[in-house]
């Protein structure tokens, strides 16, 4: 069980103790209602983000919907725009400047992941700072709108999350670097469901940070005070 | 701008019809030519096709007139700005329009108009379904996808229109169309079973 299963080509699924966490690999795919909202937009944005950068890592062909979509627009009937609408256009342009000339990131190796979370993580910093979450550990809100929030989790190298469950469902992308929680290892493209009942505690490994990008539908329920639960449990 | 060789540029494209591989593989051009050099005149023919598509799809998820243009406009806009994100390899230049009006619909409608979504129905439901091994170009995927469509029964099309273009959710297609809603369920099934059956003959 406790094998490496990352790209293996296989969906892995398990309990530990009554615990349900399902870990997914390579080659999982969405159920058809999943790839609508995602595609058309009715889903949560955090949780479309979260995809979109999922689907581009992996380099899989989930395009299906968006092209669905795509030959639909040309299908409109066009609607009559103001005659000074592209003269307007051109003022708004004028106005804002040249496409935005990029900020540096203020993590450089973050300048590799998939660019629309790229430029999130950017929007995100122009507006607050990364802020602490316990030793080695740094997080910034990616501000998404709807119920669901969306976040990216630095670990220096070696560092652990403390432990931790959720009150609802979390998603965990390991967006760059690699993290262990225990259970399973994950590199760049993995990504982990976990509910309520899990207690996780991903690890960076030595080497290097990592970097993981989150969803949860609730907030992080942290048990007791940071650090403490890890001495108990002789983590 | 230089010539692509098509026919078609410069006459009136009917609405109501995709656009055949010239006219995409020219827009591509164009929106290449305002990343690379900030081409006004390239910007202005695309402005002219997308924005009062964008508005009318605007109009069709239910803004009013003047909500629409005003997107349509702010659409428009970001399109200029993130012209160098566009990738011709990766999506036509319909799908990448269609994405930043979603993404903005997204911004500016969701919490209004949707506070209660069902998230059983969005959120992620691994199906235990291996990935097909064929790792196609994303581009390939899209002119696949128009492929299939231009095959699948109207009724079948415009279920999935309703479902990935409008971004309702199978009990509002029952609800629209007046059928039940595991009839929807499986009838979209099929439809998207069928267009990648047909992915895969190719």
């Amino acid at each position: 069980m406790r094998k490496s299963l990352r790209n293996s080509g296989w969906m892995w699924d398990f309990t530990i103790t009554g615990l349900a966490m399902i870990r997914v690999s390579q080659g999982a795919l969405l159920d058809d209602a999943t790839r609508a909202a995602l595609a058309s937009g009715r889903a949560a944005p955090a949780l479309s983000l979260f995809i979109d950068t999922l689907i581009e890592m992996r380099g899989m062909s989930e395009l299906e919907g968006e092209a669905i979509a795509g030959g639909a627009l040309e299908t409109e009937t066009p609607a009559e725009m103001s005659p000074s609408a592209l003269d307007m256009a051109f003022a708004a342009i004028e106005r804002g400047g040249r496409p935005s000339s990029s900020r540096a990131l203020t993590y450089p190796e973050l300048a590799d992941v998939p660019v629309a979370l790229r430029e999130l993580i950017r929007d995100a910093e122009g507006m607050r700072n990364w802020s602490y979450a316990g030793p080695g550990i740094r997080r910034l809100d990616l501000g998404a709108k709807g119920p669901l929030k969306l976040e990216i989790i630095r670990l220096s190298a070696g560092k652990a999350v403390p432990r931790h469950t959720h009150k609802g469902r979390e998603l965990t992308l390991c967006v760059q670097g690699e993290f262990s929680d225990g259970v399973a290892t994950y590199g760049p493209g993995d990504f982990s469901v976990t509910d309520g009942s899990v207690h996780h505690q991903p690890r960076a490994h030595d080497n290097a940070p990592a970097y993981a990008l989150a969803v949860t539908d609730a907030g992080l329920k942290f048990e007791g005070a940071l650090g403490a639960i890890q001495k108990i449990l002789g983590q | 701008m230089q010539s692509d060789g098509t026919s078609s540029r410069g006459t009136p494209r009917p609405a109501g019809e995709t656009l055949g591989e010239g006219d995409r593989a020219h827009f591509a051009d164009l929106l290449v030519a305002v990343a690379e050099r900030q081409d006004r005149q390239a910007y202005a023919e695309l402005f002219s096709y997308y924005a009062p598509r964008v508005k009318s799809y605007l109009m069709r998820l239910g803004a009013d007139n003047s909500q629409a243009e005003e997107i349509a406009q702010d659409v428009m806009v970001t399109v200029w700005r993130k012209a160098q994100l566009f990738d011709r390899n990766q999506a036509s230049v319909s799908t990448w329009i269609f994405r930043v009006a979603r993404n903005r619909r997204i911004d500016l409608f969701r919490r209004a108009k949707r506070p209660d979504l069902d998230p059983e129905e969005t959120m992620i439901l691994p199906s235990g379904v291996e990935a097909p091994d064929a790792r196609v170009e994303a581009m390939e995927t899209e002119t696949r996808v128009r492929a299939a469509m231009k095959d699948l029964p109207e009724e079948q099309v415009s279920l999935l229109r309703l479902a990935f273009y409008e971004g309702l959710s199978h009990r509002e297609i029952a609800d629209k169309l007046g059928v039940p809603l595991g009839t929807v369920k499986s009838r979209i099934r099929l439809a998207f079973a069928k267009m990648k059956a047909k992915l895969g003959d190719e």
